[in-house]
Formats: structure tokens, sequence, C-alpha cells
């Protein structure tokens, strides 16, 4: 089956494939009804902007949507649109690597994968074991063989014809084998089992071998390889997917992404709250004394930021240290009358001031 | 969608597979003797086979559900795998659930939590959570947790509904549930909140 050569050949699709791009359709309606598309629209444009880069021909074809999801995973619908996770993003370096993945993710829809697949994968095992666990996440077929990756031929594919378009846009080609070093060091570190195409370790080493002889003789330099100008476009999603990792209790993940002084650096100054609430939420020996030194690096460089004295008043509170309970506590409220948690605060701020008063 | 409907129901009455029963009386007792509650006469009650589970819905599982669970501690959070630990705050207990909630699948993953507060439930202080999320078909649901522990377990009193009509019609009936339930064990904690801050160690000063 032919690729599409450019987006006058979509008109042409018919029949079967057609069929397959309609689950497609109602894959997208699905989530963009299920309230899990993360609304940042200058990210979302910023991301556009690569793909359109990468496909030229197909502008205003492929369009992508970022996920709200920590887990590390891209994936493409046979009918051209994109999704990358905000995990994912988040934890990229540079343009160049991100290009690298959409240039994947987008081959799959040019080379038309979703539609070979479609059928084939049905009845295979592959179904049976990530059918549970993305169930009730989505209806049909196409979203399992999508997110889940496709056959080794198709994955080999993506990746070369990825990494052509990847040259052909200018990028930095030497990028490309790093991202999926880089993501299976965090796999590792992180001891994630997901069953996701971009955390499923040995579909990532794949990534890398191909990449490794893809790019190897190429000329160095290319574009896309500045951190600090991806991280100034990534600072609100790697914030928001810290709150979203936490949030599910994944402190280990948020531990290994914040462990890494370099990037540490380039998150708000009130990061080290983040680590904090890692450690807190891990709970290992040891822990609770290295998030209360984290929150009050918090408090020392960033004093308007909120959370770090509701999460020290809470640890000082629990350790009898009442006075200081109290004080975090009030300067929590000062800083944050609206919280939404503060019937809890107002509750144990109470007790504080009962205690610290002398009071049983 | 007929295969996603009866997975999430599968998924959500997971173990359960003792035969549904007609709610003759306002009192009935938990599956393992260890609480009574209050639930409305004429909805079908159903348990797990391990005791651990009792669902209670008047239209069916998918249209409101009351669910209440009890878990040993350290099997209170199965998704994130975490423990609950009877001298927990409230607040931590929610976070937990939260996280638990989301931990759930894509769509819960997403949630709104719209309250989160500290209530009494069965003498015992607790929490009282409630999240708003949307599933594939866009279909606003909110769900509401009051969880608290005892010495030897974490109790979880769910109710679910789509806010189309449901939630507002059946939520009072899960109030009353809320505020009948009753532990008829001996784990009850004896300590407060207040005791239980102090009892996780000595003043350092």
């Amino acid at each position: 089956m032919p690729p599409f050569a450019d987006s006058a050949a979509l008109a042409q699709v018919t029949g079967d494939e057609r069929r397959v791009w309609n689950q497609g359709d109602e894959v997208a309606q699905a989530l963009a009804r299920g309230g899990v598309i993360y609304e940042d629209p200058a990210t979302t444009a910023y991301v556009q902007t690569v793909v359109d880069r990468l496909f030229p021909e197909f502008q205003g074809h492929m369009q992508v949507a970022i996920l709200k999801s920590a887990q590390l995973n891209a994936f493409a619908l046979p009918n051209g649109r994109i999704y990358i996770n905000q995990g994912l993003l988040a934890r990229l370096q540079n343009e160049a690597q991100l290009a690298t993945l959409l240039g994947h993710e987008g081959t799959h829809f040019t080379n038309r994968h979703g539609y070979q697949n479609e059928r084939s994968v049905k009845d295979s095992a592959a179904f049976g074991a990530i059918g549970g666990m993305i169930v009730p996440l989505l209806p049909q077929l196409v979203a399992v063989t999508s997110m889940y990756g496709f056959s080794r031929e198709m994955e080999t594919e993506a990746d070369v014809n990825g990494f052509a378009r990847l040259k052909r846009a200018g990028y930095d080609v030497h990028e490309s084998p790093r991202v999926f070093e880089h993501l299976i060091a965090e796999i590792k570190a992180e001891g994630i089992k997901e069953p996701f195409f971009f955390a499923t370790h040995p579909k990532l080493v794949d990534r890398v071998d191909n990449m490794k002889k893809l790019s190897a003789g190429a000329p160095p330099g290319g574009d896309g390889t500045s951190s600090i100008d991806y991280a100034a476009k990534m600072m609100q999603v790697r914030v928001d997917n810290l709150d979203m990792m936490l949030s599910m209790g994944r402190a280990k993940s948020a531990l290994v992404m914040l462990s890494d002084p370099e990037r540490r650096a380039e998150l708000p100054p009130y990061v080290d709250y983040y680590l904090g609430e890692a450690y807190r939420l891990r709970g290992q020996e040891g822990d609770a004394k290295l998030a209360e030194d984290e929150y009050r690096k918090a408090i020392e460089v960033a004093p308007e930021f909120a959370p770090s004295y509701r999460a020290l008043g809470m640890m000082r509170l629990k350790a009898n240290h009442y006075v200081d309970a109290q004080t975090y506590l009030e300067r929590y409220l000062e800083l944050s009358p609206s919280a939404p948690d503060r019937s809890y605060v107002d509750s144990y701020l109470k007790i504080a001031r009962r205690k610290a008063g002398g009071q049983p | 969608m007929k295969a996603i409907t009866a997975l999430m129901l599968v998924l959500f009455i997971a173990a359960c597979a003792q035969v549904p029963s007609r709610i003759e009386a306002t009192r009935n007792d938990g599956p393992d003797k260890t609480y009574t509650v209050d639930l409305p006469v004429g909805w079908i009650k159903e348990t797990s086979q391990d005791k651990t589970v009792l669902l209670a819905s008047r239209n069916g599982y998918l249209l409101e559900i009351i669910r209440i669970t009890r878990h040993p501690l350290k099997d209170a959070f199965p998704k994130t795998k975490k423990a609950a630990g009877d001298s927990m705050l409230p607040a931590e207990l929610a976070e937990l659930e939260i996280a638990e909630i989301k931990s759930q699948d894509q769509f819960t993953a997403a949630l709104s939590v719209l309250e989160n507060a500290p209530v009494e439930i069965a003498h015992e202080e607790g929490f009282h959570v409630r999240v708003s999320f949307k599933n594939a078909r866009g279909l606003s649901i909110q769900r509401v947790v009051d969880g608290f522990t005892d010495k030897v377990s974490y109790y979880r009193i769910e109710f679910q509904a789509p806010v189309l009509y449901y939630f507002d019609t059946y939520y009072p009936d899960f109030q009353k549930a809320v505020a009948s339930f009753h532990l008829s064990n001996t784990n009850k904690k004896t300590a407060s909140l207040s005791s239980s801050v102090v009892i996780l160690s000595p003043p350092e000063r």
C-alpha cells in the first residue's frame, strides 16, 4: 500500500480505509468529550508548528493535541490526528527530540499503518494484553492498536521515514537516538511497567538502534538543540505534569525528574516544594526530613508560594511542633485565603493553637 | 459503546459474585458484620464473595451506585499500592483516595476535585471528597467518597452517578447511608484527631 503523497491523496480515501478513519474520528471525539485534552493553546500551537515543519505537504490535515496524562506515550490515529501526552512532552529535552517523536508518529499516518494494522491486530495477543489497560479508556480497537504501537516492520519504517523528515526539516539528527536513550534511562530509573509504546523498553531499544544507524555519519549541526528554548516553552507543561504525577502518588517518577539539578534549574523557583512533596509521598525512612528541608528551601526562594507553608505546617503539626505549625498554617491561609483545602487547614490550625497554648 | 458500558460495569463491580437481592429493611449489616448501614428499601444490593464490598443501586450500577468497601489498612489503595495508616490525618487519607481515583483510567485522571473536607463518620475522623469527571461519551459523572480508618481497616463509602438527573436524585440516599454508618466491631480508634497527632512522636523540643 503506497504512502499518501500529499493532502490531495487524502480525499481519495474510501471504503474500508474510510471506515477505519471514521473510527479514528470517534476516538478523537471520545478524547475531546472525555475532558482529557490538555488545554494549552500556546503549547499546542508550538507542537503543531513542529508537525507542520516535518510534514509541510499535509499542513492542515495532521492535527496535534496534548493529552492530560503523565504516561510516556504518543500516538497517531489512522485519520492523521496525533496525540502526545504531557508526561512525554515534559520529559523531552529539546525541539529536535520532539521532532523525532512527531516524525515517527506522523509517518504512521502518512504510511497508512493504522489502516493496515487494524485487522491484523484484532486477533493477536496484543489486544488481550492491552485491552484491559485501556478499557474503559476508549471504545475502539483502533485506539488500542495506535497507542500500543505497530508491527516491528512498521515501527522501523516509521523510524526511517521519520528520520528522513527530521533531516529534511533541518533538525539536528544526532538528537534522534538521544531521545530514546533518555527515555530508556527514565523508564529504568522509574521502574515503569506501563504497556504504552514509549514506555516499552524493548521497543525503545529498537528505536535507539535504528536511529544510531541512521544518524551515523551525518554531519554535525542542525536546529532544535536548545534545551533552554524548549524548557521555556514547556515550563507550564512540566509543572502541570509534576502536579499530575504527585496527585497520582507517583512520587518515584517525580523524584527521577527532580533529582537532576539541570532539570530543576529549568523549572520555577518553587520547584523545591515539589521535590519535598515527592519525598513526603515516597515515605521511605529519612524522607520526612528531606521533605522538610526542601519545603524550607522553597520558602526561602519563593516566599509567596503558599503550598510550601501548608506542607511544612502539616509536617510540623505531625511532629508535635505546634507553634511552628501554627505559624506556617496561618501564613498559608494568609497567602491563599480561598484555598480549596481550607477546612482541613482550619481544623489543624485549631489543634495547633490549642496545643501551642498548652491545652490538651 | 455497548462493549465499553459492559466492561465498565464489570470493572466497577469486580469481585462481586453473590446473588443480588432486594433490600427489604432500612438497616443492613455489612457483609462481614463489621458495620451496619441504612440503605433505601427497594434497591438491589449485592456483596462480594470475599465480603469486602457491598453494592446498592436502584436503577443499575451505571446510573447510581452506593459502594461500601472495607480493606485492611495495608491494602487500602490497590491501584497506587499505598497503605493507609490509622494515625494518618484525614487530609492525607483524602490525598491517597484522590490518587487512587485518578489512577483508575485516563478519564478519571483528568478529574476535578469539587469538595474535599474533614468529616466525622461513625464517630471517627474522616474525609469527604467529591470529584467530577467525564466518560468517553462526554457524560459528566460525579463520585463522592467518604472514608476513614479504624485500627485495622480502611472504610470507603462511595456514591457515583451521572450528573444528569441521577446524582441529585439519589445523593440524599447516600447521605443517609453515611450518616447511619455504624461500626459494630471492636476495632474503633480511641484516638481523636488531636490525639492522633500527638501519638506519632514525642515533642522534640
